[in-house]
């Protein structure tokens, strides 16, 4: 019996090494921790097509077909847009007003902060710098990387027909790994986990396409150019507690005063985030985030360096959820340890 | 093309699953399910194998959900008592109560011979209500028939037991006067 169990035991720690493996490995691991995520947010949507009487299979795919169909939608009708937006970056903040308020900056600049070597600083030639090399890791990122998205984008929504139709399947492959004498203590963590993930997993992504949306609207009402590409950025970061929202924020005060050339612009935008801000604690977080997964603001900076070094600027994206995961994953481990007698 | 996740019928008849509709039918929670709703039932089972004098579950460990016998025994003990409350066999089930609420194990439940079990779990059961409500409400309601048929059993046996206590207490005063 005991010989049984050490084997269920080594097949697990293997199967856990593996995992670990794929962690590592990088870009596959990127992959499938985006589709892993996506997946278990559209996990009760299947579900729900799935309780009007059709298969797991048939769910998973009229889902995966709307969701295409939807991306294909919304592709047609914001590419052209979002090309306008590039295309204006291209020849943006050349305008008189621009040069205006960055003559004004440049000479405050100058007078107060001479003395840490900013006499003789020259902000236009830093900005047509800074705004080169946007554009070009941008064109760099569509022309280099073009094989790599098209690879992502039919990888991804394979990834999670699969882990939709058959992710049960695998849970269930999984469980019965274990030792009979840690079964149902698997069952139990599995199912304590999967509750309190799913809530949390998809409040994070409800919130944040909730911020995006608002933030969006907002910044189109205010006049501010590329709102699409800084309220989309600003959903994105909103994901990140404590920095997140004053990250989103920063691209749009620096946009619409440098296009406007009024600093009082800038109080708007600050006034507009805050009242996003707000709205979001009081009405969007309390509905959509059922239960928040507290986690230490030192854990989270630490979290974000790491995802960062890890996977780029989408790791710091995926950092806190994945921090949340394996907060949730370790607290319930030891609160469901605590209820059974394994040492007896 | 081949679902390499899916058991097909031949490793459903190698894993030994296919008489389990069979086995099930007698289990008066999924009794009179059709041939889909039984099918839909077995894929949620799991099957567990135990050895002799192996600990299925704990008395005053959390309980997950009820256990069906394919082949085998299985004695519940209660370990507070120092007592085996039944043995069981194949065909029989045991832990049912557990689908329904979240209180610890009343019992510990022991391997007595080389065991084949199917576990039904409680969150097994409510994904299953959510996505067939009308088969996750069929067997909620014959798990409720049966805990009542249960209860008026026990109400039964409790009204004989005092009725015999009774006896006994008007017996020990006409003794004693």
């Amino acid at each position: 019996m005991q010989v049984r169990n050490h084997k269920k035991i080594l097949w697990l720690s293997l199967f856990l090494l593996a995992c670990l493996f794929i962690i590592f490995i990088g870009g596959a691991a990127k992959l499938l921790i985006i589709a892993a995520l996506l997946a278990y947010i559209l996990d009760p949507l299947a579900t729900r097509i799935e309780s009007r009487g059709l298969s797991r299979t048939s769910a998973a795919t009229l889902l995966m077909a709307t969701l295409i169909a939807g991306l294909i939608l919304m592709l047609v009708v914001l590419v052209p847009l979002l090309f306008d937006q590039l295309k204006s970056l291209q020849t943006g903040f050349g305008g008189e007003k621009t040069s205006q308020a960055m003559e004004r900056l440049q000479t405050m600049v100058r007078s107060r902060f001479g003395f840490l070597g900013l006499a003789d600083v020259d902000l236009m030639e830093k900005m047509t710098a800074l705004k080169s090399g946007l554009l070009e890791k941008i064109s760099k990122f569509l022309i280099e990387d073009s094989i790599s998205l098209i690879v992502h984008s039919v990888s991804i929504p394979f990834i999670i027909f699969f882990l939709l139709k058959d992710g049960r399947e695998l849970k269930k492959r999984l469980i019965r790994m274990v030792p009979n004498r840690y079964f149902e203590f698997s069952m139990d963590l599995i199912h304590k986990m999967d509750q309190q993930l799913g809530n949390y997993l998809r409040g994070q992504f409800l919130d944040a396409l909730t911020f995006g949306a608002l933030a969006t609207i907002a910044l189109w009402l205010l006049d501010v150019k590329y709102f699409l590409f800084i309220g989309v950025f600003a959903g994105m970061a909103n994901l990140i507690p404590y920095v997140g929202p004053i990250a989103g924020m920063i691209p749009a005060i620096v946009v619409s005063v440098l296009d406007s050339g009024d600093a009082m612009r800038a109080v708007y935008v600050i006034l507009t985030f805050a009242g996003l801000k707000l709205i979001d604690d009081v009405f969007i977080q309390p509905f959509v985030v059922a239960q928040s997964v507290d986690l230490h603001p030192v854990l989270v900076l630490v979290a974000i360096i790491i995802g960062g070094h890890l996977f780029g600027i989408l790791g710091m994206l995926i950092a806190v959820p994945c921090t949340g995961f394996f907060k949730v994953v370790l607290c319930e481990s030891l609160q469901t340890l605590k209820k059974y007698r394994f040492t007896a | 093309m081949k679902n390499f996740f899916r058991n097909s019928p031949e490793s459903h008849a190698k894993n030994g699953r296919s008489d389990l509709p069979a086995i099930l039918s007698h289990v008066p929670i999924f009794a009179d399910l059709s041939k889909r709703e039984m099918a839909a039932v077995v894929r949620i089972l799991h099957e567990r194998e135990y050895q002799a004098e192996e600990i299925i579950f704990r008395e005053n460990e959390p309980g997950m959900g009820m256990y069906i016998i394919h082949t085998g025994t299985v004695a519940i003990i209660s370990e507070s008592g120092q007592l085996q409350l039944s043995e069981l066999s194949d065909g029989a089930f045991f832990g049912d109560v557990a689908l329904l609420d979240d209180a610890p194990r009343s019992a510990t439940a022991v391997a007595k011979t080389a065991c084949k079990i199917f576990g039904f779990f409680q969150p097994d059961l409510f994904a299953l209500m959510e996505r067939d409500p009308q088969l996750g409400l069929k067997i909620v309601f014959r798990l409720a028939r049966l805990i009542a048929e249960r209860l008026r059993k026990t109400n039964q046996r409790v009204q004989e037991l005092n009725q015999e206590l009774q006896k006994i207490k008007s017996a020990g005063m006409t003794h004693a006067s």
